[in-house]
């Protein structure tokens, strides 16, 4: 048998998702928001489902309701609607009670560009 | 859309399991071509082609892999592509090979599929990777499983069509009971709704027992030219017709998360060419990555408009009159990632032909077979259907 170890250390641009991307690291909703039928996106997508290729950067408030949950040994995630878009996102629930609906974009782990969910402090 | 004249002369399936015999892809690619070829009565020098399905480099630590095993299968000079699609890339390099024949580009075309998905890498090395599989720059960085994708867009179809544990279990009980009768399936076990409820729950409602395992194995299939299929073949499968779609990337910016929409647009697509509708449809080899998978394939593709009566009522089982997954599906006879939807259409061939394990061969052979894959969930739908060749035309 041949054993290896390999350990990769990639740079990636963002491109045209940066807004996105920086947004997310720092707890930041950004979404996109379709400049012809005015539905939002988050995570934002580039050309919008009405067919039209324009569309504007806004912030959102970050603060999500839970639509569909699931919890066990892979974590606890969730698809969320982040108040002010059109489309669910997918995230992942940080301590967020079982009980609880609500909650809010928190600034990711490290450098990656991660959709956290956690508990509004006063839920 | 003019009927297709290709002709399935070669199909053939490793066993899948996780290998500890020391052996690698590459025998398994050969082991699975060989078998084809030697089926199919053709030499070496009649392929013109060669489609290779294989999901990632980071499994087997080969770029380029259809270069390398044109080598390895003695096919130097053929015109040698990899298809990649997630977990549909057997089934894309198997509609690549269509388009090839059918174009008249290729004679004869060797479809392989494989992947070493359980030996090369740890299970929590394939289970992150598997993460990028989905938007690596949304789910992919944010660490969603695949198995949590599944679970939510399940949540949202089980509440729809009001499916229940009851039919997750099964589900499994019966894939894994059709795995019992076939010699080469991953997962040959009786689990009980007890076992599958006593096992580790991994993202709700899926438990250990509901997911697919990780598998090593390959699959291979020769497709040719109706005129150019040698006399002792003349009888082989068809293909009738092949279609594909995708659907958005996001689970959450689809119109209904729990509904796999690409596979109702590539069976329309297939169902169209082969000029049937999906009630037509006598067995289908179908794309369980989970048990609730299974449930929301069977609806999107048109096989029911009552998953959970149906399943209680036998149709999808053994002896019904539309089995589904005979070969135990992902669930019982395992997931090499490349192989499976070259492996679930070698099983319609052989099913079509009445060649498969005897435990498992309906007596009188269906007509028409279906062999449905998808990658992401359901992000990437491919699906074939096959039929009789002439002795049944």
């Amino acid at each position: 048998m041949i054993s290896h170890h390999l350990a990769l250390d990639y740079t990636l641009a963002p491109g045209w998702m940066t807004p996105f991307v920086e947004g997310v690291k720092t707890g930041v909703a950004t979404g996109r928001k379709c400049t012809d039928c005015a539905k939002v996106s988050f995570p934002p997508v580039r050309i919008c489902p009405c067919g039209s290729t324009k569309g504007t950067w806004v912030a959102l408030s970050g603060q999500a309701e839970i639509t569909w949950r699931a919890d066990g040994a892979d974590g606890s995630f969730a698809l969320a609607r982040f108040e002010g878009a059109n489309t669910l996102s997918s995230v992942k629930l940080i301590d967020v009670d079982p009980d609880t609906t609500n909650g809010r974009l928190a600034a990711s782990e490290g450098d990656l560009p991660m959709l956290l969910l956690t508990e509004e402090p006063n839920a | 859309m003019h009927k297709t004249n290709v002709t399935v002369t070669g199909a053939a399936l490793t066993p899948f399991n996780r290998r500890r015999d020391g052996t690698g892809f590459r025998d398994w690619a050969a082991s699975a071509f060989d078998t084809a070829l030697d089926m199919s009565g053709l030499e070496r020098s009649d392929i013109d082609a060669l489609y290779v399905a294989s999901e990632s480099d980071f499994f087997h630590l080969q770029l380029n892999p259809a270069s390398v095993l044109a080598t390895e299968l003695g096919l130097v000079g053929v015109a040698a592509t990899r298809c990649e699609g997630g977990g549909a890339s057997g089934q894309l390099a198997v509609h690549a090979a269509i388009r090839s024949v059918q174009s008249g580009a290729a004679r004869h075309a060797v479809v392989i599929g494989v992947d070493p998905s359980a030996s090369a890498l740890s299970g929590d090395a394939i289970r992150s990777l598997y993460g990028f599989s989905f938007d690596a720059w949304t789910d992919g960085m944010t660490g969603l499983t695949s198995t949590a994708l599944y679970a939510l867009s399940y949540q949202a179809f089980a509440a729809e069509h009001r499916t229940t544990e009851a039919d997750l279990a099964a589900v499994t009980i019966q894939n894994r009971m059709n795995a019992c009768s076939n010699p080469g399936a991953h997962l040959r076990r009786q689990d009980t709704a007890d076992d599958i409820s006593a096992s580790p729950m991994i993202s709700s409602p899926y438990r250990r027992l509901h997911c697919s395992p990780l598998s090593d194995g390959a699959a291979a299939l020769i497709l040719s030219q109706a005129r150019y299929v040698p006399a002792n073949r003349a009888s082989a499968p068809r293909i009738a017709g092949a279609g594909a779609a995708t659907d958005h990337m996001h689970l959450g910016a689809r119109a209904d998360p729990g509904t796999f929409s690409a596979k109702t647009k590539a069976m329309q697509r297939a169902c169209t060419e082969a000029e049937i509708s999906p009630s037509d449809i006598q067995m289908a080899e179908l794309y369980d990555a989970y048990a609730g998978a299974q449930l929301q394939g069977i609806t999107a593709l048109g096989l029911s408009d009552a998953v959970s009566r149906d399943l209680r009522d036998g149709k999808f089982a053994g002896d019904g009159p539309c089995p589904i997954n005979l070969s135990g599906g992902l669930m019982g006879q395992g997931a090499p990632v490349g192989a499976t939807g070259v492996a679930q259409t070698a099983t319609c061939a052989l099913v079509l032909e009445g060649r498969y394990h005897a435990a498992l061969q309906p007596q009188k052979p269906p007509v028409w077979a279906l062999a449905d894959t998808h990658g992401g969930v359901c992000t990437t739908s491919a699906v074939t259907i096959l039929t009789q060749g002439k002795q049944a035309a």
